[in-house]
């Protein structure tokens, strides 16, 4: 789902393994979340809009077009 | 099949996945030696003749607590997604297989070498799927 993590994170100049760490998951979970390719579960969700303090609607666009890249099953 | 070992449970699972695979060698050995020089009969017959394949399943629990402990929900799926393609490939794989050796086309291959099969489909599963995600 499209998303606002990177302009989020670069405004509080954290680096992908900054959030990662911060959200106790791997870099890899939060690149792929970041480029759209992975959806986080609720209470991920929630984790990140606190972490940002701010609201989950406010971080992901769910009435975009979705990106390019495997969802579920390579869809 | 799992990458990165920073966190707690990708350290369990190697500890104990490596546990499994020195029971693997020394049951396996210990079968192989111990068959031709005892020739056992009965049920001690059949109890060291499955000696090996106990820690393979000991394996397969291995990696369902790993799924039970892994916090990471995104590397739970990948792994989970990696292991649905290893189980299809696997099973049509094998179906195939079986047809071929009803009709005596190929030479019969033994059951036990399913399951290392499954585990280098899901690893190259898993290698596909990483790249995709990232």
């Amino acid at each position: 789902m499209k998303n606002r993590l990177r302009v989020l994170r670069a405004e509080r100049e954290w680096s992908q393994a900054d959030l990662a760490e911060r959200l106790e998951v791997s870099r890899q979970t939060v690149n792929a979340i970041e480029t759209g390719k992975f959806d986080p579960s609720l209470p991920l969700a929630f984790k990140l809009a606190r972490l940002f303090e701010t609201t989950i609607e406010a971080i992901f666009d769910d009435t975009a077009p979705p990106a390019v890249g495997p969802t579920v099953f390579g869809g | 099949m799992i990458c990165g070992v920073n966190n707690a449970a990708t350290r369990r699972y190697l500890y104990r996945f490596l546990t499994t695979m020195v029971f693997y060698v020394v049951f396996l050995f210990g079968a192989v030696w111990a068959f031709p020089r005892y020739h056992p009969t009965g049920a001690v017959a059949y109890l060291l003749a499955i000696l090996p394949a106990l820690p393979i399943i000991g394996g397969i629990v291995v990696v369902g607590l790993y799924l039970a402990e892994e916090k990471d929900e995104f590397q739970r799926t990948v792994l989970i997604q990696a292991m649905i393609w290893g189980i299809g490939a696997t099973l049509s794989l094998t179906t195939a297989w079986g047809f071929l050796e009803v009709f005596k086309l190929v030479p019969h291959i033994e059951l036990y070498l399913v399951f290392p099969l499954f585990c280098a489909l899901t690893g190259v599963a898993s290698g596909i799927l990483k790249a995709r995600y990232r």
